[in-house]
């Protein structure tokens, strides 16, 4: 029970979502991902018709970097290098697999979408809710062209738009970069419930040996273990300047994990790469660490821990500094070459 | 056909030498098959099962249902013998064309 959260007004029985992925493209998967104790699913991106090439996906799609298979998923280092794109079908068919989830599945249900002009947003926003999604998730941060549009003026325009065309509530998944924080604050201004914090970032690798960019020869979305550092401190910083509610995602391996972001201001948290290399047992097995660690810590109610961290965290003119230079100034003072004289 | 030394044990980093002609889709080579039981679960496609194979080694083997197969990759990974290859899949459709792709991008 310490685990139920209330999230952008939805009573979730464990605070770990699906993150948007290939892990939610299909409702047989949202049947797993509850029987596993997800708290909800955020299911696949469906792009606006203009975006149609982005239903047709290349193969392969993913890479694991830096991945030992030998030890069969318990390598803590790779990096998921991928070419994901939008939701498989077409637009009717993506409304009806909202139906469908939503006859099928008890959590909730957080549609996802990506579009450009703020009329397109508001539509697809529209036919989610009228599908009965539980809440929209505004991906104006894929790492996969042409997923990442311009801040200022594509996305401040649409989610002004969507806020004001529905009533449930309105999540915006932001980038890692740049002005986290500063888009943070213009999402709450425009009337978000929630950020999700934050996408995977655009990288890019060469295979030296044919002297290629790696898959397709275009830029990927990378994430993996490493991701999370980055992303506490975006979700650290957020958590302090803006009041509505976080969805943290980025390298959660463990419980651990979800508890650091937790300790950071973070009201759930979103896994996806795990379940990709460990499989969907991840859920359960994250949940029931967090559960460990509040039995421990006697925690009863995830709330007492949100935030926790950022109490105790100071500002860089409040380090405390020691002095050096007496050890340091000798060994870098410059020493006069022998034969003359200063 | 020179056999290099594997930079990314898994999944080459590059698509197939086919993949410009035909949509490549992941097959199980069976005799290579040690039935360990990895790769269905990774599966997001539910295109792979276990079948019993009264014959082989191990009894039972890894198959790629065809049908459901995307060609994404994953499995290559989970793989820990290297059994898994790309076979073309000659009934595969092409997304759209590169023409037909009219969208500006307005970042990059």
């Amino acid at each position: 029970m310490p685990l139920r959260t209330t999230f952008i007004g939805l009573s979730l029985s464990h605070p770990l979502l699906v993150a948007s992925g290939p892990a939610s493209h299909d409702v047989n998967q949202i049947a797993l991902a509850e029987e596993q104790g997800a708290g909800a699913v955020v299911l696949k991106t469906a792009c606006s018709d203009k975006y149609e090439h982005m239903r047709y996906w290349p193969r392969p799609r993913y890479k694991l970097l830096d991945w030992d298979k030998q030890i069969g998923g318990r390598s803590r280092l790779f990096t998921l290098y991928s070419y994901e794109q939008g939701y498989s079908g077409t637009l009717a068919d993506y409304w009806a697999f909202i139906e469908a989830c939503k006859e099928t599945a008890r959590i909730p249900i957080i549609a996802s979408i990506f579009a450009d002009a703020a009329e397109d947003w508001a539509d697809l926003a529209v036919r989610a809710e009228d599908s009965g999604a539980d809440a929209i998730e505004l991906d104006i941060s894929s790492p996969h062209r042409p997923g990442t549009l311009d801040f200022e003026h594509t996305f401040i325009a649409a989610i002004w738009a969507v806020r004001k065309a529905v009533k449930f509530p309105v999540v915006v998944k932001l980038a890692a970069g740049p002005d986290v924080l500063q888009q943070a604050m213009s999402a709450q201004e425009c009337g978000a419930d929630a950020l999700t914090l934050c996408n995977r970032i655009r990288g890019f690798d060469v295979d030296i040996e044919s002297q290629r960019p790696i898959l397709h020869g275009n830029f990927a979305g990378v994430g993996g273990p490493w991701a999370k550092y980055y992303t506490f401190r975006h979700v650290a910083e957020a958590a302090q300047h803006v009041q509505i509610p976080i969805s943290a995602t980025g390298g959660v391996m463990t419980g651990e994990d979800v508890i650091k972001y937790i300790l950071l201001g973070a009201t759930t948290v979103q896994i996806l790469s795990v379940i990709l290399v460990n499989g969907w047992e991840s859920i359960s097995k994250i949940n029931q660490e967090v559960e460990a660690y509040c039995k421990r810590k006697q925690i009863h109610s995830l709330q007492d821990l949100r935030g926790e961290a950022l109490k105790h965290m100071t500002s860089p003119d409040n380090i405390i500094r020691w002095s050096g230079e007496s050890k340091m100034g000798p060994r870098n003072r410059r020493k006069t070459p022998p034969g003359i004289s200063s | 056909m020179t056999v290099r030394k594997r930079k990314y044990p898994g999944l080459d980093p590059l698509p197939p030498p086919f993949a410009d002609r035909y949509p490549p889709i992941a097959v199980v080579e069976e005799d290579s098959c040690i039935a360990c039981d990895r790769c269905p679960p990774v599966c997001f496609f539910d295109a792979i099962v276990m079948e019993d194979r009264p014959q082989h080694k191990y009894k039972r083997t890894a198959v790629i249902l065809e049908e459901n197969c995307t060609g994404c990759g994953l499995c290559f990974e989970a793989c820990p013998v290297d059994a898994i290859k790309w076979i073309p899949d000659k009934a595969g459709l092409p997304g759209p064309s590169k023409s037909s792709d009219s969208v500006e991008d307005t970042d990059l």
